[in-house]
């Protein structure tokens, strides 16, 4: 099945993701295909999750930190600046706690705790993931194209999902055994009401959010999810080890995506050993990857003349993908 | 005016019920209160726990609670850091 068969079959897949190991053209792959989408009058974002995204390369505008941006008809472009994010949720939390106590100033130990959590490692992902919901649920574009971080990022940020869940669930029921006993208290006591419980309240919102993005990124109808290679023998095997990983975590996988293919009709003309050599290795990989993903190849790319920035280029890319 | 005479009753009833109260159940939301506490504190750790240095994930998350914990923080960290409770001896 070709690409365009994908998505002229399945209109109600409106989550588009490229994955896969870095360099291999996930970011190239996501900026042409939100191209032929726009160019067929649907109304495309294509966002980045990467904390080192390359949209603003690839599109040749500086789009960082800058929220969607226009880049033609139809289509529109976003970077996350996760640190902004982070730097501006911070101030809100502080703001909450000046406002709740009316204080003039944050308590050290707590300021700096609000610090010492920023710097934490998961902080960033967190604070992305935290902004795509955001994008998301505005559900302002007909399609979303993440352009997903590489691999083994990926898989960590699935995987946070289940473990935010997990948490969440453990600290909600500690949360709602702790309301048992204030409810106790206040029926002895005779009190009318108690408090609501802000926390709890609190915790179904981080709840809401987070199964909001993974729901997402799991749902079989909605979201098509396809893997970039190249016929390379050790992105192979990744990719075979990276495939049954996302199938763990319920991702729904469109296919594949053969990147790099170096023309086999160059072979006719007099090239030097070197590309011949890696022609006939490429060859053998191809074969491979048939056996191995068979009807789930969507598209065979091939190594273009030039480095894919820019319009022009994105549209001869998505000619070839799509076709024109 | 008409309910003048009602208030020594009114409160001959409080007055009976809050005796009642003190038999009975004082003791058990007393109890209550204590165990709710302990909970506050583990609640804390739970979500806080970097704070004295016992890794959580994830902090994004946890800062979202932080507020509303501020005005325990300095108990719980007074309580976590005693090596034993004063009211283990009390009760």
């Amino acid at each position: 099945m070709s690409l365009k068969q994908v998505f002229e079959e399945h209109p109600e897949r409106r989550y588009i993701m490229f994955g896969g190991k870095g360099g291999l053209g996930k970011t190239t792959f996501s900026a042409a295909t939100a191209y032929w989408l726009a160019k067929q009058g649907k109304k495309v974002l294509v966002f980045s999750v990467d904390p080192q995204a390359s949209l603003s390369d690839i599109f040749q505008k500086d789009i960082f930190g800058k929220g969607p941006v226009k880049i033609m008809e139809n289509l529109w472009a976003q970077e996350i600046d996760a640190d902004r994010h982070i730097k501006a949720y911070q101030q809100e939390i502080r703001q909450k706690i000046l406002d709740m106590y009316g204080l003039e100033q944050v308590p050290e130990e707590i300021e700096q705790y609000i610090q010492a959590a920023s710097a934490e490692p998961a902080m960033e992902e967190s604070a992305i993931f935290d902004a795509v919901v955001d994008i998301v649920v505005e559900g302002n574009y007909d399609y979303y194209i993440y352009d997903l971080v590489p691999l083994g990022h990926a898989l960590y940020y699935l995987s946070m999902a289940k473990v935010y869940d997990e948490w969440i669930n453990k600290i909600t029921k500690l949360r709602e055994e702790m309301r048992e006993y204030e409810e106790m208290v206040s029926r002895m006591k005779r009190e009318k009401e108690t408090e609501e419980d802000q926390i709890l309240k609190e915790l179904q919102y981080i709840r809401g959010r987070i199964n909001a993005s993974s729901s997402i990124l799991t749902d079989k109808e909605k979201t098509a999810f396809f893997f970039v290679i190249i016929p390379e023998e050790m992105i192979l095997i990744d990719t075979k080890k990276a495939a049954e990983l996302f199938a763990k975590f319920n991702v729904p996988l469109s296919g594949y995506v053969v990147n790099r293919v170096i023309p086999r009709e160059l072979l006719s003309e007099n090239i030097p050993a070197y590309l011949k050599n890696r022609i006939e290795m490429q060859d053998k990989y191809l074969v491979q990857i048939d056996e191995l993903f068979g009807g789930n190849v969507t598209a065979r790319v091939p190594e273009l003349e030039r480095d894919v920035t820019g319009l022009e280029m994105i549209r001869t890319l998505s000619e070839i993908m799509y076709g024109s | 005016m008409s309910d003048k005479p009602e208030r020594p009753k009114k409160s001959f009833w409080q007055n009976a019920q809050e005796v009642i109260y003190g038999m009975a159940s004082h003791d058990m939301s007393r109890y209550a209160l204590r165990t709710r506490a302990s909970m506050e504190h583990l609640f804390i750790l739970i979500t806080m726990g970097d704070m004295i240095g016992i890794p959580i994930l994830p902090p994004y998350y946890s800062l979202r609670l932080l507020p509303y914990v501020v005005p325990q923080i300095s108990t719980w960290k007074r309580r976590l850091l005693r090596e034993k409770d004063v009211s283990d001896a009390m009760f």
